[in-house]
């Protein structure tokens, strides 16, 4: 387990920031388990998690662009397109799905269950 | 690029044909008209200026002028590409990006300008239009001057409409779909067509609609120095069937041209596409184009591409095959001659079960040309019980060709089928020997062995196309024993 990482209640949860450090339109990626990374979105005010890795080659996906209006980002290696929601590839060259993960706000924490 | 009507009208007995085609390329179609009357050319160069004043040269939504500056972001940021050919080559400063020769796309053949009128009449494109098309686009440097369909097509709601028309009058369906098979940031030469496209092609296809006769676009390219980089989106409803056919060709100058477009096609269930391709550049042209299509659910896509001239084609159709019993063919022609390299070959990914394909590539290399056949066969997990084909074949005709081959094949499944043949070989000095006990001398004996192995590709196009690709190929051939 990492740093930030705990188990609650048989969950293992992962502590990513306080509220006030993810503001609309921003990303956070944390570290996960197994060495895996996972961007967790601030879609103007709905928070997102999808793990970081384009299922097109597995390069980084989280640092591409977040279109806040349809709650997609956009893979900055080939550029295609992710709704956060579910995970899915909206256009080529990627096909396959992206583990989306719940993000919980408690005591104006922002946690991951992984 | 195919030219029908010479192929229909001037093809008599064997000798007759023989002797016509001593004729070269320069005369045939790399003539020039000048470079006078122009409505506008925008001086050399790529800037952000340039592809805001094209956006709005085209009056474009809002939505399409941030897709084309990010994609210009997009090509500035990326690293020309090391693999394939050799594009360092390539003086991107150099390059006219835009270039409008008459004022609007003509309806009919009068109303377009004299001059390209005169071009596209040498070419065969109105006579063949006549004769065994449902419709035809012609793009002359930038933009498509002329674009008509066969009124029946329309009344079953057929679109075929040049891009930058269909924009304007078709903008929630072109925006619907529109680069979600092949993204602005899929690839650096998609990026730059994504950034400075203009014309191409939009053809939509209504559920259950039969288009019986291919539906073709020309594309010429006439300045010097000039980048084409024509945008074509095909949808095909659910059970609807439709084929296009595309040429090209450029005139012959001593500095290079660029062609770069981005080719998307959509196979709604059931439907069925094909895309045929007969690409005749000039050898001072590089052809970089992306083309790629998904197949739902028992749709059928195939690309059956004819690479003969350019200096430098690097050109991989691809199918994703989306839904179940999805099915997809790419057959593939690359002919190289003296200082050509044809990288060229096909990408399918299986993506669901039960899904069918194949890949036949034919290359041929003379005169230390070089070819390569490039490509992807991918069977992703849960693509159960699904079959594919790969058949490649190259043909040297002499000890200073060249000919590379690169297969990849991932398969995620276990209970699939998959076989990959390659095959590289000389002309037979037996067969030759055979050939001209039978009469036929050593040059006839050589291109009726080459008509013969790209016979299997060949027979896949429209007779008229057939004829002419033979030709094209004799053409080449021209010279190439003794």
């Amino acid at each position: 387990m990492t740093e930030n990482e705990k188990e609650i209640q048989g969950t293992r949860v992962i502590e990513v920031c306080s509220s006030s450090d993810l503001p609309p339109g921003e990303v956070k990626i944390v570290d996960g388990p197994d060495g895996m990374k996972i961007g967790v979105f601030n879609c103007d005010g709905k928070l997102l998690a999808i793990e970081d890795r384009c299922s097109h080659d597995d390069g980084p996906l989280a640092e591409g662009t977040l279109d806040v209006s349809t709650c997609t980002v956009e893979c900055p290696r080939h550029g295609s397109l992710f709704d956060l929601e579910t995970g899915r590839p909206k256009t080529l060259p990627a096909y396959e799905a992206v583990p989306t993960y719940p993000v919980i706000v408690e005591d104006d924490k922002i946690r991951l269950e992984v | 690029m195919a030219t029908p009507e010479q192929a229909v009208t001037q093809r008599p007995a064997e000798e007759e044909g023989l002797t016509e085609i001593n004729s070269d390329y320069k005369e045939k179609f790399g003539f020039s008209d000048p470079e006078t009357g122009y409505v506008y050319k925008a001086p050399k160069g790529l800037t952000r200026e340039l592809v805001e004043s094209i956006s709005e040269y085209k009056d474009e939504p809002q939505w399409m002028r941030d897709f084309r500056l990010k994609a210009l972001e997009h090509f500035e940021s990326r690293p020309t590409p090391q693999w394939g050919g050799d594009l360092d080559q390539i003086d991107f400063d150099d390059i006219h990006y835009f270039v409008r020769a008459s004022e609007r796309p003509e309806r009919s053949w009068d109303d377009v300008p004299e001059d390209i009128k005169e071009t596209f009449d040498r070419l065969g494109i109105p006579e063949a239009e006549r004769q065994f098309l449902a419709g035809v686009g012609a793009q002359y440097e930038s933009e498509v001057v002329y674009h008509q369909i066969n009124e029946e097509l329309e009344k079953q709601g057929v679109i075929f409409l040049d891009m930058d028309t269909a924009l304007r009058e078709h903008e929630e369906i072109v925006r619907e779909h529109w680069a979600t098979i092949i993204p602005a940031n899929d690839n650096k030469l998609a990026a730059l067509n994504s950034a400075v496209w203009s014309g191409g092609s939009f053809v939509y296809v209504p559920k259950g609609v039969k288009v019986e006769m291919p539906l073709q676009a020309y594309f010429r390219i006439n300045t010097e120095n000039m980048g084409q980089f024509e945008r074509t989106l095909i949808i095909a409803e659910d059970g609807s069937d439709v084929h296009y056919i595309e040429g090209c060709t450029a005139p012959v100058y001593s500095t290079d041209s660029l062609h770069s477009a981005v080719v998307e096609i959509i196979a709604k269930p059931g439907a069925r596409v094909r895309y045929t391709t007969v690409q005749n550049w000039s050898q001072n042209v590089y052809n970089l184009v992306t083309k790629r299509a998904v197949a739902h659910e028992d749709a059928t896509m195939e690309w059956v591409d004819c690479n003969l001239g350019s200096k430098l084609t690097m050109k991989y159709p691809s199918i994703y095959l989306m839904g179940e019993r999805a099915h997809g063919e790419i057959l593939s022609i690359a002919f190289a001659g003296e200082g050509q390299h044809q990288d060229a070959g096909g990408k399918i990914v299986h993506t669901a079960p039960n899904t069918t394909s194949s890949i036949f590539s034919k290359s041929i290399s003379k005169d230390a040309g070089r070819t390569s056949y490039r490509g992807l066969l991918e069977i992703a997990d849960g693509a159960s019980e699904s079959k594919s084909k790969v058949v490649c074949d190259a043909l040297l005709l002499d000890e200073n060709s060249r000919s590379d081959t690169y297969p990849t094949i991932r398969i995620g499944e276990d209970d699939v089928d998959v076989g990959h043949e390659a095959t590289v070989s000389k002309i037979g000095d037996e067969q030759v020997f055979y050939l001209q006990s039978r009469g036929l001398s050593e040059e006839e004996a050589s291109k009726m062995i080459v008509n013969g192995f790209i016979e299997p590709i060949t027979k896949e196009l429209p007779m008229e196309y057939a004829v002419e690709m033979n030709r094209l190929i004799e053409l080449q051939m021209e010279g190439s024993i003794g």
